[in-house]
């Protein structure tokens, strides 16, 4: 699988490479070097292939279009931050387009709520709950568990220290339990 | 542990090496810590069989870990990071070329025609020109003009009744 991925990169590469201006060639290099970090997260918060490339593009083309077009003193932080919300902003107008649907379903016929164990259902609860949590607790939990970083690199992009970056994933594991068994309950 | 006597040497953070052995020793505290007061600690077990309180909490955490590592383990299609790579870069050079083009729109000041200035007084400007031709018209002596061939044209239609139908009735037709 993995051999594949990286003929993949390697057939992308030179193509990609000799596509774009000159100016811009290393806004590449850090598709090359982060792109697939950057994918798998935003794989896991959005969990849909066409959404994840909608994000990556909105990513780069923010990255392209900095002020005067200057590269970002470190362009990973820049990378995730932005992933990061942009992320959100997809999961959260995916919510409002749900509860719109839902609404017009629930005027038709009544649906039976079914309570077996479903891994797409729990995934996708804990994506709406994520989207919830409060900005500095949100960011930990994406780029912690979602983009699997270390301490240390999430408290530098986040500018916090690695200790504050611990307390507050656990405090969002606490705030997401908290809501997934209310939801569970309900 | 061992106290220090006078004359002995104590182990600083300088150095690369003192610098990993430093770290090894965080890993080892961390670990002992997680082994003593995690979840796995036996006087915790204990505790949360005796605690539906704690219970609840820590099923509701297990639920968040369960649903953290159901989102990690869904897997997705070998070629999305290349569609994607593809997709952003289409989408760059494309941006890229119209930059240039879009930012001569941008700076560009909106210059109004004649015609579109003059639009707001379209009405006023109708009305005059008709003023004016009618009085051109009647200057010239086209509606008088007008006036002329009509009655000409009636007289030659009452010459024609009379001649077909009688002077009477031609007369009572064109009674004026």
């Amino acid at each position: 699988m993995f051999s594949k991925a990286v003929s993949y990169d390697v057939l992308w590469d030179s193509a990609a490479y000799q596509a774009v201006d000159e100016s811009q060639r290393w806004i590449v290099v850090a598709m090359q070097k982060y792109g697939h970090e950057l994918v798998t997260m935003l794989w896991r918060i959005l969990g849909n292939e066409q959404d994840v490339c909608d994000a990556y593009q909105t990513i780069f083309l923010r990255l392209a279009y900095l002020e005067d077009s200057r590269k970002p003193q470190w362009v990973k932080a820049y990378l995730f931050r932005t992933a990061s919300n942009v992320a959100i902003t997809v999961l959260r107008e995916r919510q409002v387009e749900k509860k719109t649907l839902s609404a017009m379903t629930r005027m038709g016929e009544p649906q039976v709520a079914e309570r077996d164990f479903d891994a797409g259902h729990l995934a996708e609860s804990l994506r709406q709950h994520v989207a919830q949590l409060p900005e500095h607790l949100r960011n930990v939990i994406m780029l912690r568990d979602l983009g699997e970083l270390s301490y240390s690199e999430v408290a530098r992009i986040l500018g916090v220290s690695a200790g504050t970056a611990r307390v507050y994933r656990c405090k969002a594991v606490q705030l997401l339990a908290m809501w997934m068994n209310k939801e569970e309950r309900q | 542990m061992r106290l220090l006597r006078f004359g002995d040497k104590i182990d600083t953070c300088e150095g690369r090496s003192a610098t990993s052995r430093c770290k090894r020793i965080g890993q080892r505290l961390a670990d002992s810590a997680r082994h003593r007061f995690g979840p796995e600690a036996s006087w915790i077990q204990r505790h949360v069989a005796g605690c539906p309180r704690c219970q609840r909490r820590l099923a509701a955490m297990a639920r968040v870990d369960l649903a953290l590592s159901t989102i990690k383990t869904q897997p997705h299609r070998l070629d999305l990071l290349m569609r994607a790579n593809s997709a952003a870069i289409r989408m760059l050079n494309h941006q890229l070329r119209e930059a240039a083009h879009d930012r001569r729109l941008e700076e560009a000041t909106p210059e109004p025609r004649l015609l579109e200035k003059c639009a707001a007084y379209r009405a006023a400007i109708v009305n005059v020109a008709a003023c004016v031709a009618i009085l051109f018209l009647t200057k010239a002596g086209i509606i008088s003009s007008f006036d002329k061939a009509r009655s000409g044209g009636q007289a030659v239609m009452k010459q024609y009744y009379t001649a077909q139908a009688g002077e009477d009735l031609a007369g009572e037709v064109f009674k004026s």
